[in-house]
C-alpha cells in the first residue's frame, strides 16, 4: 500500500518559487496499474522521483506499508530504492557494457543475492519479459530499443519491489513496440501482484491503467477509473 | 558480476584510452620503482661502507706498510694500547708473510735467505716474512709482474740468485713466479679488515690460537687442486683448507689466511704484528680516533691511515645519490598518485549518468565508491607489470646515470689510489688498502629483487588507493535525481 500525503517540491529559480508538485495526495493498493498524464513540464517526473525516493519532499509524506518515507536516512532510502522500488526510465539507462543478464543481475547484487541464485532468477525475469534467450548475453548497445526496454523492465522487477515507477517507458519506442510494454506491465502488475505507476503523456497508454491520474500545475486529480482488461504481453 | 568483475570490465571499456593511461603510468611507476631500486643498491652499499670500510683505520710500523719500508715491527703490546683509544671497538692484528713456491727457492737456496731481510731480496720488509709452500701462484706473473720482479728484485729472481752464496751469475734463470700472500689473522676478516667471503668449508674457529688449518682464495684452491679438507705446506708444515674464501679479485684470491697465532709461529716471531686493523664505533668519530691512535702508538712507531678518506668522499656522493634517488622516487609515486587521481575524476565525471542510475536501482555508495578504486587499482595493476619491466631493464642505467653525474670530483680523487703492490697488476692502492672511490662507485650494482619489487608495488598501490579514493568520494555526492533529471 502507498500513501501519499499532501506531497510539496518547490524549487526557487532565481526570485520565482516553482512548485511542480504542490499538495498532492492519493493512495494506490497493491497490483493497480496506475497512470499519470500531463504535459511537459507539469511535474510528472519530480512526483516520480519523490515517490522513488530519488529527491526529498519540501513538505509532506510518502508511506509505504507504514513506514514514513520522510522519517528515513539517507542510506535507509537507499535499502528503500533497491528492495521495494523498480525503476524503469524512458532512456532505458542500462549499463551499456554490461549484457541483459548482467544488467537485470545488478540489483540483486547490491542486495546480497548469492551469484548463482540471481543469475537464474534473472535468465528467468528475460524470460517472462520475452527476451530472446539468445540475446541474454548479448551487449545492451547491440539490442534494439524495445528490446533494452524490456530488459529495463526485467532489471526493475528483480528484487520484487512493491512498487515499480515507470517515467515515459513508451517515450522512446515505436507505436506497436509501446503497446507490447504497456501489455507487458500490465500483465507483471497482474501476476506479481505489483504496483505500478506509470507516467506519460500518451492518453491511449493512460487509458489502460486501473486508476489514472492528471496532474496539472502540480496538482494532481484522478480521472475515472476502468475495469482491468487483460491483455496479451507480446 | 561481481563488483571486481565489473571494474576490470570498466577498466577496459575504452581500449585506446585505457593503453595510453597505462602508458602514461608505466612511464611513472617504472621510474617509481627504478628509482626504489637505485635507492636500495646505493643504500645497501652505503651500509656496507658504512659498517666495514668507513671505520677502519689501519696500523702500520712507522715507515713501513705491507711488504714495503721499514721500521719496527708492531706488537701486541701496542695493539693492546690501541684497543684502549676512546671509540676503538675492535683492533685486529694481522702477520703477514710472502710465501714462494718451493720449487722456485729450490733452484736458488741463496733465495730464501735473502728473501728473509737480505737487503738484495728486495723490498723484503721489516713486517712480511718469506717462507716456503708447495702451493702454486694462482696469478701468472705477467709483464707486469716480471716487470716489476726486475725492478724491485722482489723475491728469488735473477737479484736474489746473483748474489747467493751458492749461485753463479751464469746460472740459467727459473721462470719468475709470484709470491703467495699469507695473512695470520685475529679475526674472520681481511687484510683490510672487511669480512671474510667464505665460499665453502668453515672459518679457522678460534683465530688467536695455533690451528693448523688454513683459508684458501678459490683461485689458489682451483689452481692447486685443493678442496676442504686437503693438505698443503708451508716451511713444511702440514695445514688443512678449513675452507675457501672469495675476495674479489684475482689478486685477492691468490691468497691464505692463517690463524694469528700460525702466522707468529711459521715466523718464529711470536707477538710480533705486520698490521693493525682497528675499528671505530662510528664514521664521525674516525678522525678523533685516528689522532687519539697516533697519539697512544707514537708518531715514530706507528702510522695510523685512514683507508676511507676516498670513501667518505664516496659514501658522501653515494648519500648524495641515494637521497635523489628517493626524492625521485618519491616524485614518480606522486605523479602515479596524480596520473590515477585525474583519470579516475574524469572517468567519474563521464559515468555521472550511470552512477545516478546505480544510485537509482539502490546500489549503496561504498559499492559505487570501490568499483571505482578497483577500477583504478586494475590500471595501476597493468601498469606495475609493464613498469616492473621497464624497471628491470632501466634501473641499472639509472643507477649508473645517477652515480656518475655526482661523483666527477669522486673520481678523480679515487684515480690517485691505484697502483702500490707489485704483483700480477692488482695490489694495494697507494693512498689505503682499498681501490678508491671510483671503483666502489662502479661496484653498485642495481638488481631488482622480488622484495624490492613487492614493496615498490605495494608502495604504488597505496597511492593508487589514495589518488582513487578521491574520486570514489566524489562518487558519494553524486545525487541521482540531478543526473536524471535530464530524462
Amino acid at each position: 500500500m502507498i500513501e501519499v500525503k499532501d506531497l510539496v517540491r518547490q524549487f526557487k529559480s532565481g526570485d520565482r518559487t516553482i512548485k511542480p508538485v504542490n499538495g498532492v495526495s492519493f493512495e494506490l493498493g497493491k497490483g493497480t496499474l496506475a497512470s499519470i498524464v500531463g504535459k511537459s513540464g507539469s511535474g510528472k517526473s519530480t512526483l516520480l522521483s519523490l515517490l522513488g525516493a530519488l529527491d526529498k519532499p519540501t513538505s509532506g509524506d510518502v508511506i509505504v506499508d507504514g513506514v514514513s518515507l520522510a522519517a528515513l536516512p539517507d542510506t535507509k532510502l537507499t535499502e528503500y530504492r533497491r528492495r521495494d522500488i523498480g525503476f524503469v526510465f524512458q532512456q532505458f539507462n542500462l549499463i551499456p557494457n554490461l549484457s541483459a543478464v548482467d544488467n537485470v543481475m545488478l540489483p540483486m547484487e547490491f542486495a546480497g543475492v548469492r551469484k548463482a541464485a540471481r543469475s537464474a532468477r534473472a535468465k528467468e525475469l528475460l524470460e517472462q519479459v520475452q527476451l530472446d534467450p539468445e540475446k541474454h548475453g548479448r551487449r545492451i548497445n547491440r539490442l534494439s530499443g524495445g528490446e533494452q526496454q524490456r530488459v529495463a523492465i526485467a532489471r526493475a522487477l528483480a528484487n520484487e519491489p512493491k512498487l515499480i515507477l515507470a517515467d515515459e517507458p513508451t517515450g522512446n519506442l515505436d507505436e506497436q513496440t509501446g503497446e507490447h510494454i504497456i501489455a507487458l506491465l500490465s500483465s507483471l502488475s497482474r501476476d506479481h501482484n505489483t504496483t505500478i505507476l506509470v507516467v506519460t503523456h500518451d492518453r491511449s497508454l493512460a487509458n489502460k491503467a486501473d486508476r489514472r491520474f492528471r496532474l496539472q500545475q502540480g496538482r494532481l486529480s484522478e480521472e475515472a477509473s476502468r475495469q482491468r482488461v487483460a491483455a496479451p504481453a507480446s | 558480476m561481481s563488483v571486481l568483475a565489473r571494474s576490470v570490465g570498466n577498466a577496459f571499456r575504452n581500449k585506446i584510452r585505457t593503453a595510453a593511461v597505462v602508458a602514461v603510468l608505466t612511464v611513472a611507476i617504472g621510474l617509481a620503482l627504478a628509482m626504489l631500486v637505485a635507492n636500495q643498491a646505493v643504500g645497501a652499499k652505503v651500509q656496507e661502507l658504512n659498517a666495514s670500510v668507513g671505520t677502519v683505520l689501519t696500523v702500520n710500523p712507522a715507515g713501513g706498510q705491507g711488504f714495503e719500508g721499514g721500521g719496527e715491527p708492531l706488537t701486541a703490546e701496542q695493539a693492546a694500547k690501541a684497543a684502549t683509544v676512546p671509540n676503538v671497538t675492535s683492533v685486529v692484528g694481522t702477520k703477514a708473510l710472502r710465501m714462494r713456491t718451493e720449487t722456485t727457492t729450490a733452484s736458488g737456496t741463496s733465495g730464501t735467505t735473502q728473501t728473509q731481510g737480505g737487503p738484495g731480496g728486495g723490498p723484503g720488509g721489516q713486517a712480511a716474512t718469506a717462507v716456503t709452500t708447495n702451493l702454486t701462484a694462482a696469478v701468472d706473473a705477467g709483464t707486469l709482474g716480471n716487470r716489476n720482479n726486475t725492478s724491485n728484485g722482489t723475491g728469488n729472481g735473477a737479484t736474489g740468485n746473483a748474489a747467493g752464496p751458492n749461485g753463479t751469475a751464469n746460472q740459467t734463470q727459473p721462470a719468475f713466479s709470484l709470491p703467495i700472500t699469507a695473512t695470520g689473522i685475529e679475526a674472520e676478516v681481511d687484510s683490510t679488515g672487511k669480512a671474510l667471503n667464505i665460499t665453502s668449508g668453515t672459518g679457522l674457529g678460534d683465530y688467536k690460537a695455533v690451528s693448523g688449518k688454513a683459508l684458501l682464495g678459490t683461485t689458489l684452491a682451483e689452481k692447486n687442486k685443493l678442496s676442504v679438507g686437503s693438505t698443503f705446506t708451508i716451511n713444511g708444515q702440514t695445514f688443512t683448507v678449513a675452507g675457501t674464501f672469495d675476495a674479489g679479485t684475482a689478486f685477492g684470491n691468490n691468497a691464505v689466511y692463517l690463524t694469528l697465532a700460525d702466522a707468529q709461529k711459521l715466523a718464529n716471531l711470536p707477538d710480533e704484528l705486520s698490521t693493525m686493523i682497528v675499528t671505530v664505533n662510528s664514521m664521525e668519530n674516525v678522525d678523533s680516533a685516528k689522532t687519539a691512535l697516533q697519539a697512544a702508538l707514537g708518531s715514530d712507531k706507528a702510522d695510523v691511515t685512514q683507508g676511507q678518506r676516498n670513501l667518505e668522499t664516496a659514501v658522501s656522493s653515494l648519500n648524495s645519490v641515494k637521497g635523489i634517488s628517493l626524492v625521485a622516487f618519491i616524485a614518480a609515486l606522486a605523479t602515479a598518485g596524480l596520473i590515477i587521481l585525474l583519470i579516475m575524476v574524469m572517468l567519474v565525471r563521464e559515468r555521472r549518468r550511470e552512477i545516478g542510475v546505480l544510485k537509482a536501482i539502490g546500489a549503496p555508495n561504498r559499492t559505487i565508491g570501490l568499483q571505482f578504486v578497483l577500477e583504478a587499482l586494475v590500471l595501476a595493476t597493468l601498469g606495475s607489470v609493464v613498469g616492473a619491466v621497464v624497471a628491470s631493464f632501466a634501473s641499472g642505467s639509472i643507477a649508473s646515470a645517477l652515480i656518475s653525474t655526482n661523483t666527477t670530483t669522486t673520481a678523480g680523487t679515487g684515480q690517485r689510489g691505484a697502483g702500490g703492490f707489485p704483483g700480477g697488476g692488482a695490489g694495494f692502492p697507494g693512498g689505503g688498502p682499498f681501490g678508491g672511490a671510483q671503483q666502489l662507485l662502479t661496484s653498485v650494482t642495481a638488481s631488482v629483487s622480488p622484495e624490492i619489487l613487492a614493496a615498490g608495488v605495494a608502495a604504488v598501490f597505496g597511492v593508487a588507493i589514495i589518488g582513487a579514493l578521491v574520486p570514489a568520494l566524489l562518487t558519494a555526492r553524486i545525487r541521482p535525481i540531478e543526473v536524471l533529471r535530464g530524462e
